[in-house]
């Protein structure tokens, strides 16, 4: 028979065995680690895996994130107008929770599913789309924690990402509204505009490194990092990266202006919520790689008062910098159009990413 | 509505529920008029909208407000019928403009719908139109209604008490009665120094049988008709060279028991003409209005006299489309621009 304590002291063997240390916490943890029961709920969160994917730099900071960069998105859209933004709901920290408060107002409002909409798809496919979003999370790695170490983790990462536009093409389907086809139909197109010359970008500094291990590449990128190793991929993965999520200049399937945010139209309520972050996970999903392949990943500054925090940290902080910088291309560039945007995909983006190729064949083969 | 209020105040969850429709009531507009230009300046820099949490979105399924700027018509009111119903529950209306209230300068109109008729409103904003602080001081009371859950108006009004005894003072009323000889003359002779005109009017004397030709004015000319004689003298002034109808008219005299149908000629392909404008008339009986249409002539006609059936119910036969309701909306009241169009009254006393 199963003997619950046993279980339990099994666990914690395996948490403990396997955790997070952090000195400027160390003494918390050490009394609450004398706590029967609450002991294993402690070791379980500092457990290196679990913390990795679910708390640091996986699902609690990207909530964090999502208030953040929503909030940051509206306030440097607004200062670029010269008007203020979001204010008034908390003054002293400068509007700062206004994404919560629409995020509550989208939660109790209705979730309307249209007559015309094929109904178990319409309702589940948002849920369904955060599968390939959320999953490249247990392969990223923050310094010594990591969910599921594998040395083709770049590789993973790239295929959960591609795996995003079919759900997001799905969903327009779902809809069953012009304005929804119209969408889907944009969206597939930029998808093979941006996806190709993306996947060579990642292949050139996957030759680069010689490794798809993200251990390796962020080794490699000690002394100078990948976006001087290969500006070209740099480049190349940045605008990628704008096409991937919808961002400005590439806003074209979503395009509220013209076809009233493309797939997700008939969207409301909690479901509209959920599909209008979608784009915004990706971004970070995406930056997170572009962390580790061009900016140095994890490694920074070593505190030794965090001890094993500093990786996460150093990634996380360096991801959210690269984002509020990606966004202010929102507010300073128009909206390209469908066929100027597929054909700067087909032409020189891919010339580009082929060039990039070549130079991660040279520069691994010196790095070697 | 009020159960909106409730569900939002209520259970619970009230307070997280009221803090998150307070900050974040995200209009969509639906301008009609002028007030529009009045919503953009209120969410622009200067006034910023934005500020107390109020984003302006445009698309009704993501949105929990409607802000209904200018006259509802009969046509718009299913526009806002619908955008209503595709909103998602809790929603809540403010209707800004003079228009919005009580019809302002289209009121009494045969034309206009209250826009609390159509939706539950919880908010009005008086002003023609009323500045961008007013607005933002109207979605201000809708927050307030949404935490206290009671409307409160923010304006004050003097009262003036009601004396027994004495009879309350009537407002004036529309017009009802009909002048006893209204003079509506369309061709008052005018002398001009106008040679080509005059050299005009000859040919045209040798060309149409007309009861009167008469210079009106400097490249104007007015030929008075028989009714049924309009398509020959069409077809002579089209030989001559006027090649469209700039324009379709009727006038109602009552008085006089008839209409006076008006077709406009000019030219495009003569250069000469081109200034000219040759009105040709007809005087139709009020108990049958019926005129030869002049649609396959000239098709620019077509949409006129389309118009002109829908508003004064004069019967262009040969017109395909005489008969139906063209530019009026559906449940629109039959020819509305007749003298004798009965309106319906609003009368209010104090």
């Amino acid at each position: 028979m199963f003997d619950v304590v046993q279980i339990l002291n099994y666990l914690f063997e395996i948490f403990s065995s396997n955790m997070m240390d952090i000195p400027l916490i160390a003494p918390i943890v050490d009394f609450l680690m004398q706590i029967p029961l609450l002991n294993i709920l402690v070791a379980l969160i500092l457990w290196k895996p679990f913390f990795a994917v679910v708390i640091m730099p996986g699902l609690g900071v990207l909530m964090l994130y999502l208030l953040y960069i929503v909030w940051y998105e509206r306030k440097l859209t607004a200062r670029v107008q010269w008007r203020v933004g979001p204010l008034e709901v908390a003054r002293p920290i400068r509007g700062a929770i206004q994404t919560l408060a629409d995020g509550i107002r989208y939660f109790f409002q209705e979730a309307i599913v249209h007559r015309e909409a094929h109904r178990p798809y319409f309702v589940q496919l948002p849920l369904l789309a955060f599968i390939p979003v959320l999953l490249p999370i247990l392969f990223i790695p923050a310094g010594s924690a990591v969910g599921i170490y594998t040395p083709y983790s770049i590789q993973l990462i790239v295929t959960f990402l591609a795996l995003i536009p079919i759900t997001i093409v799905a969903i327009g389907w779902a809809a069953n509204s012009r304005f929804a086809y119209i969408g889907s139909v944009r969206e597939a197109f930029i998808y093979f505009a941006y996806e190709v010359p993306f996947i060579i970008a990642v292949i050139s500094m996957i030759f680069l490194y010689s490794s798809g291990d993200a251990y390796v590449a962020v080794e490699k990128q000690s002394m100078i990092p990948g976006a001087l190793l290969n500006p070209i991929a740099f480049i190349v993965y940045i605008i990628a990266m704008l096409m991937a999520t919808s961002r400005l200049p590439f806003d074209i399937p979503e395009a509220d202006q013209e076809i009233a945010f493309g797939p997700f139209v008939e969207y409301s309520g909690i479901l509209f919520g959920l599909v209008m972050v979608l784009a915004y996970e990706k971004l970070y999903i995406m930056t997170l790689l572009f962390t580790i392949l061009f900016l140095g990943g994890w490694s920074g500054i070593y505190c030794p008062l965090l001890g094993d925090l500093n990786g996460p940290l150093w990634l996380f902080i360096k991801t959210v910098v690269v984002i509020s910088i990606l966004v202010i291309v929102r507010s300073i560039y128009a909206r390209y159009r469908l066929d100027q945007a597929l054909r700067i995909g087909w032409t020189s983006m891919l010339a580009l990413s082929i060039m990039a190729l070549i130079v991660g064949g040279v520069v691994g083969v010196w790095l070697s | 509505m009020d159960e909106f209020i409730e569900f939002v105040r209520g259970g619970p969850l009230g307070p997280i529920k009221k803090w998150g429709t307070k900050w974040s009531l995200w209009p969509v507009h639906l301008v009609t008029a002028c007030c529009g230009a009045e919503l953009a300046h209120a969410f622009a820099c200067g006034y910023d909208g934005e500020r107390i949490g109020a984003l302006n979105y445009g698309i009704a399924r993501q949105t929990n407000l409607i802000i209904v700027e200018g006259a509802i018509t009969r046509k718009m009111a299913r526009v806002l019928k619908i955008t209503w119903e595709q909103m998602p529950d809790p929603k809540f209306v403010i209707v800004m403009g003079a228009c919005g209230l009580q019809g302002g300068i289209f009121w009494n109109g045969y034309h206009l719908v209250k826009p609390s008729d159509v939706v539950p409103v919880d908010f009005y904003i008086p002003g023609c139109p009323p500045t961008p602080e007013a607005l933002l001081r109207g979605i201000r009371q809708l927050q307030d209604k949404i935490v206290t859950g009671e409307a409160k108006t923010s304006a004050t009004f003097p009262e003036i008490p009601l004396e027994p005894g004495k009879k309350p003072r009537v407002l004036p009323r529309s017009p009802k009665k009909i002048s006893k000889a209204p003079a509506v003359i369309v061709n008052v002779p005018r002398q001009v120094e106008w040679e080509f005109g005059e050299k005009l009017v000859e040919e045209l004397k040798t060309k149409i049988e007309a009861k009167s030709i008469t210079i009106t004015g400097k490249n104007r000319i007015a030929v008075k008709v028989e009714k049924d004689a309009i398509p020959k003298t069409a077809l002579k002034l089209k030989e001559m060279g006027f090649d469209h109808v700039k324009n379709v008219n009727v006038i109602d005299v009552p008085n006089e028991d008839k209409f006076i149908v008006e077709y406009h000629f000019s030219s495009y392909s003569v250069k000469e003409l081109m200034p000219v404008l040759v009105n040709v008339f007809a005087d139709v009986p009020r108990d049958e209005p019926k005129v030869k249409s002049l649609a396959t002539m000239f098709p620019s006609a077509d949409y006129l006299e389309r118009e002109m059936h829908d508003f004064f119910g004069v019967i262009f036969e040969g017109n395909p489309w005489t008969g139906r309701k063209f530019l009026l909306a559906p449940d629109a009241p039959e020819y509305p621009l007749r003298k004798d169009f009965k309106l319906e009254e609003e009368v209010y006393t104090r």
